[in-house]
């Protein structure tokens, strides 16, 4: 019977193929610089700077609820049809959920 | 020590958290991410194995880490964040191979509970959000954009309050989440949500799974084509789907990691408590699961992740013994595991207890720690400096020189040891029983003193005295030429390499020889207009015998000049400024960069980089090493070049990732060093020291060296008794039997081989909460005591405990005398010869008193009540530091009139304590569990006697551990005349095997620092975009407040890994030269 540890995946074969144990003067025992980046891309894009929505849960649920009061009421197939496109072109998937927000 | 306060590390968290594999470096590079508490390693896998590139601390403790790729990049972005709600998102740039930011934030709620069971960062593998469990009953949504952009990031009510775990399932067409809870009926289900981004809300999922096994903590999510998630449980295993439920049973194990082996996750590596490891197979047919398999693949240490790296190789990090490398073997060996552990990386977490003690006797402290737990428990012997094993040694006195030759040129090893005292020179050699010998170069001159001996080419010897200089031939030992100095003039200082010779007569004549084959031709001479005070012609060309340059240390002017051989050409001349002559000059490289050496006579070493083509110095630096007049040396170890500067404060010189760093030798004074590589003593040093001249070989050049003593238990006190050579330590053993029971022992260690010397077990129930060597009033004999709790699963708090007294009699433990308290006893201090104990929530204090029938007991005196629970307990002269466990530290006193305890002050904050350490009479340090730091003053000149029972908090910090000791003492040696050796210092030990340094500053140095610290931030950026300020601020559940009474040492040590660039704006800056912010920052570092 093959083991069960048979074709574990191989990325690059010469990956550790040298590989001595444990050799003393192995540099990679050597302590490893420090980062201390002085670059500015260490501040990320303007926009990039994430913050949580201030709007209370319960409070943007009302006003959910008050919109869609106020909507006139979409036929339920649209949005099933909406679901439908989705799991035929599931690239687009993130792209036309997260359009709407 | 004083409320200015230095803290730094001298050992960095070694402990790892989390890890992950991808392409993080370049699309073609594979990379294993470790973190370490509040550091990042970067590794690159490679033919030889793993290559570290880089350590990247963050400003913060790193509460989740993922890789992922977002739509449209080549290769992964790290996703970071930290306990303190922040994330940020990371880019390798491969060019200028820095960290490039491209998103960050805070993540925080203003109101929200905190999770109990640790906070849960998750990707959606298709890369539509990030979502973010921080709070109780809210799961929070970071969407990314079209781009892979993020978004305003919102919060969605999530009903499931007791959550265990939540993963993204793969295949699904919305982000689906599947959540492992628990209700409150305590049972446990999961459930799937997917995220609405329109709604901002979830919607049913598309399948759940009520009870399951009790002990469900884990969710595997499977990638596509078979989906869904595995439930791993303490009893079973569970594959789950929408349409396929499948479930084995395993033997009863908590799983504490995970790591998929295959891409289309067929296969996982399961991690359990007691560091098994095992193969979770899925079998399926037509990407549908037929069933689960699993299989026992040996043992590794208790892994906290596991990621498997490439060709059967696996990364085993762990927070509870060393991480591991391990390669998975097809067939099993002959004790039935496949798992061969190819390489062990270096772990002392948790630190749980440490002692420094001096155990070789040098005025050095070492520490000695509980490391480790379960199986993996060890002791760790951390010492800094450079320790010299001595092989042999003899008595000689005076001795002014020392070099090695060989009899051959072609040789591998050293014959001849020559050894030069003020009006002779000795010739030692090794004889056929490895001997040292004294013995015979006739061509030499052994009348006078040697000024210097080299190998020479075509197998000669050169002798260089003060009158002249001798070529002899090494094979027949008879002279072949000499060259003598002219009349009226003697040689002063002289050095010479394999074909040349530089040396200098009085008067300022520097003469210049070339050797050949039985030839000495003067080549050069000229006459400088001041005495010369030293000289090196080290080459550090191409050509190891031949230098181009000269390198020449003046009297008067205080110059050092560059000359080109064998013109004798000045190209460049250094004002060293000041008026301490330079004592001893040296050319060297160092990773191919040059560099020249010049050490003054007050101690001081002043480092330049040459550009060895035109002769330039640049990037003056200077640091001071000693007191007294420096001799540098080079020698090899392990194929690299070091220097060696004998002074009184001896140190090792050598280069990493192209910096210059300084090592203590662990040796009192040297007075000079020369390599001596005999075949009996292979790659030694021969070191002349107090009248002593010793052989012995070099430890590896690192700064801090660590010896395992594995035990194979978890040790949780350590205790050091002087008198009897010994250590005692309390621990815990596993027995791996059915009922998961454990015992507990007291252990007696000799101090030198760490053998287990005796063992006294505990009750049943019973274990070790303190430990302590101390010897009582009228009775000259030491006794380890030591505090237990009964701990019955019964009880909230034990109610029963004994103090031990034991007595080391013949390498044994003896019991003396036990005393039952009432309560745990969590700790023990000598004090006034007495015994005092805190037990529960009392501070109780106990004679030691002779019974009538000559036996000794334990009698109780005093003490005070009013605390929680006194947990950790220091004391000075009458006074008493009690760190409570949520009342922070009040002060008591013992008045020995009235044989009473009182409380003096106290700190009316609430932290939560886990040590704490009385600086002086009036200053106390503590920790708490937010991983803060503080200092408290007693308030002497209060008005009232209100005023003076409060304690005012002088200093805070977030040190960003947890610490479980202090404990006084250094992990360098001290010079009572240099400043350094002036400032107190505090070492910590923390949970993630971090090793700090809490120095007591002047304030004239603080303020100095302060200002340096402040510049700092300006230049160093935080890691990720994340503020330094924010992360050294105080912070506990009820309060943040900036940092006071503290510096970042790390931060301020980093000035010296700066550019010169970025170090010139910085003394710009502070209107401070480089040369002196370097030489002070410097000096810091030789704190740790």
């Amino acid at each position: 019977m093959a083991s069960i540890l048979g074709d574990l995946p191989s990325f690059d074969p010469h990956n550790f193929s040298q590989h001595r144990p444990s050799d003393p003067s192995n540099p990679s025992k050597m302590v490893p610089t420090t980062y201390r980046p002085t670059h500015n891309r260490t501040l990320p894009p303007p926009d990039q700077v994430i913050t949580t929505e201030v709007k209370n849960i319960l409070i943007r649920s009302f006003y959910q609820r008050a919109e869609e009061k106020l909507r006139p009421k979409r036929p339920a197939t649209d949005h099933l049809a909406a679901e439908h496109v989705n799991k035929h072109f599931r690239a687009a998937s993130s792209s036309s959920s997260t359009q709407g927000l | 020590m004083s409320v200015w306060n230095y803290a730094v590390t001298a050992q960095k968290p070694t402990c790892v958290t989390h890890s992950c594999v991808g392409n993080f470096t370049s699309p073609q590079e594979l990379n294993l991410i470790v973190a370490k508490s509040t550091r990042i390693e970067i590794h690159l896998l490679s033919p030889q194995g793993l290559q570290t590139i880089l350590d990247v601390p963050l400003y913060g403790r790193i509460a989740t880490m993922e890789l992922f790729r977002p739509h449209g990049e080549a290769q992964d972005f790290l996703f970071v964040a930290t306990e303190r709600y922040k994330f940020c998102v990371l880019q390798w740039d491969y060019e200028s191979s820095e960290l490039i930011t491209r998103a960050m934030g805070d993540v925080s709620d203003r109101i929200g509970r905190p999770t109990d069971n640790g906070q849960i960062g998750i990707i959606d593998p298709d890369c539509r959000v990030i979502g973010l469990h921080l709070y109780d009953g809210l799961f929070k949504v970071i969407p990314f954009d079209n781009k892979g952009q993020l978004k305003e990031a919102f919060n969605i009510r999530l009903e499931e309050l007791q959550v265990l775990d939540i993963k993204f399932l793969y295949g699904c067409t919305k982000p689906t989440i599947a959540v492992l809870y628990q209700d409150n009926k305590d049972a446990r289900h999961v459930k799937t949500y997917e995220v609405s981004l329109k709604d901002k809300n979830f919607v049913e999922g598309p399948w759940s799974q009520n009870n399951l096994d009790n002990g469900a903590d884990l969710l595997i999510p499977v990638p596509s084509p078979l989906c869904g998630v595995l439930i791993i449980g303490e009893e079973t295993i569970v594959y789950c789907s929408a349409n396929a439920f499948k479930a084995i049973p395993i033997r009863p194990s908590i799983t504490k990691a995970y790591g998929r082996v295959d891409l289309d996750g067929s296969r996982y590596l399961l991690g359990d408590h007691a560091g098994l490891i095992h193969l979770l197979v899925i079998t399926h047919e037509k990407e549908k699961v037929t069933g689960l398999k699993i299989e026992l693949l040996g043992e590794t240490s208790i892994a906290s992740s596991i990621s498997y790296l490439d060709n059967a190789v696996v990364f085993v990090g762990s927070s509870y013994g060393d991480s591991q490398l391990i390669k998975l073997n097809l067939q099993p060996d002959a004790k039935g595991s496949y798992v061969e552990i190819l390489e062990k990386y270096v772990n002392l977490g948790p630190i749980v207890d440490f002692c420094v003690v001096d155990l070789e006797r040098q005025g050095q402290g070492q520490v000695v720690t509980c490391s480790g737990a379960y199986k993996d428990g060890s002791l760790r012997i951390v010492r800094n400096g450079i320790g010299i094993n001595e092989q042999a040694s003899v008595e000689l006195q005076g001795i002014k020189g020392m070099w090695s030759l060989k009899s051959s040129i072609d040789e591998a090893f050293d014959t001849f040891l020559v050894v030069s005292f003020i009006s002779e020179t000795r010739i030692l050699a090794m004889n056929i029983e490895d001997e040292l010998e004294e013995t015979e170069i006739e061509g030499f001159l052994s009348e006078v003193q040697t000024l210097f001996c080299h190998d020479a080419v075509y197998n000669q010897l050169v002798q260089v005295t003060s009158n002249s200089v001798r070529l002899v031939s090494s094979t027949t030992r008879e002279l072949r030429n000499k060259w003598d100095a002219p009349a009226g003039f003697s040689v002063n200082v002289a050095t010479a390499n394999a074909s040349q010779v530089l040396l200098a007569t009085g008067g300022g004549h520097l003469v210049y020889l070339e050797i050949g084959d039985g030839t000495l031709t003067e080549v050069k001479h000229v006459l400088l207009e001041y005495e010369v005070s030293c000289l090196d012609i080290n080459p550090i060309g191409d050509n190891p015998n031949y230098s181009q340059l000269a390198a020449v240390g003046m009297w008067t002017d205080i110059s050092v000049r560059i000359f080109v051989l064998p013109d004798l050409t000045l190209i460049t001349k250094e004002e060293l400024g000041g008026e301490i002559i330079p004592r001893s000059v040296l050319l060297c490289a160092f990773e191919g960069i040059s560099y020249l050496l010049c050490a003054l006579g007050d101690g001081h070493l002043l480092n330049f980089q040459l550009d060895t083509s035109c002769g330039k110095l640049r990037d003056r630096k200077k640091v001071s090493l000693g007191t007294r007049p420096i001799t540098l040396r080079t020698f090899s170890s392990k194929s690299a070049t070091h220097v060696f500067a004998a002074s009184d404060r001896p140190a090792v010189i050598y280069s990493n990732n192209k910096k210059l760093l300084y090592s203590n030798v662990n040796l009192k004074e040297v007075s000079h060093m020369c390599p001596f590589n005999s075949a009996a003593f292979p790659d030694s040093l021969a070191i002349a020291r107090e009248g002593e001249l010793t052989i012995g070989t070099i430890d590896d050049i690192q700064k801090l060296h660590i010896r395992t003593i594995p035990i194979g238990e978890h040790a949780r006190r350590i205790c050091h008794q002087e008198q009897t050579r010994t250590f005692a330590i309390s621990c815990l053993r596993n027995e791996p039997s059915a009922e998961e029971s454990e015992s507990h022992f007291v252990r007696l260690l000799d101090a030198q081989s760490f053998e287990f010397l005796s063992s006294y077990p505990l009750d049943a129930f019973e274990c070790g909460c303190s430990i302590l060597s101390c010897s009582f009033t009228d009775d000259k004999n030491v006794y380890y005591c030591v505090g237990t709790a009964y701990v019955l699963p019964e009880e909230n708090e034990p109610t029963k405990g004994r103090i031990l007294v034991f007595i080391v009699e013949e390498g044994r433990l003896q019991l003396i005398t036990e005393k039952e308290t009432k309560g745990a006893v969590y700790s023990l201090n000598a004090f006034n010869g007495k015994l005092l104990a805190s037990i529960n929530q009392k501070i109780q204090l106990y004679k030691w008193m002779l019974r009538d029938d000559g036996t000794r007991e334990l009698q109780s005196e005093c003490g005070h009540h009013g605390h929680i629970l006194a947990l950790y307990v220091q004391t000075r002269g009458d006074f008493i530091a009690v760190g409570d466990l949520m009342k922070s530290i009040s002060l008591l006193i013992y008045k020995h009139e009235e044989g009473a305890i009182e409380e003096r002050a106290r700190d009316y904050n609430a932290n939560w304590m886990t040590a704490v350490e009385i600086l002086n009479d009036d200053i106390y340090l503590g920790t708490d569990n937010c991983f803060n730091i503080f200092t408290v003053k007693k308030n002497n000149e209060g008005a009232t006697d209100e005023e003076r029972a409060r304690m005012e908090v002088v200093g805070e910090y977030h040190i960003g551990e947890f610490v479980n000791r202090f404990r006084h003492g250094s992990l360098v040696m001290k010079l009572p005349d240099s400043d350094i050796g002036q400032i107190p210092t505090v070492i910590f030990g923390t949970v993630s095997g971090m090793i700090g340094v809490i120095a007591s500053l002047p304030q004239e140095q603080y303020a100095f620092l302060e200002k340096l610290q402040t510049s700092l931030r300006k230049v160093i950026k935080g890691v990720g975009g994340l503020s330094h300020e924010q992360w050294r601020s105080f912070n506990n559940e009820k309060r943040t407040a900036e940092a006071k009474g503290y510096l970042d040492g790390d931060l301020i040590e980093s000035f010296l890994d700066l550019s010169r660039g970025k170090m010139e704006e910085i003394s710009k800056g502070m209107d401070v030269q480089v040369e002196e912010l370097c030489k002070r920052v410097e000096e810091l570092t030789r704190l740790h």
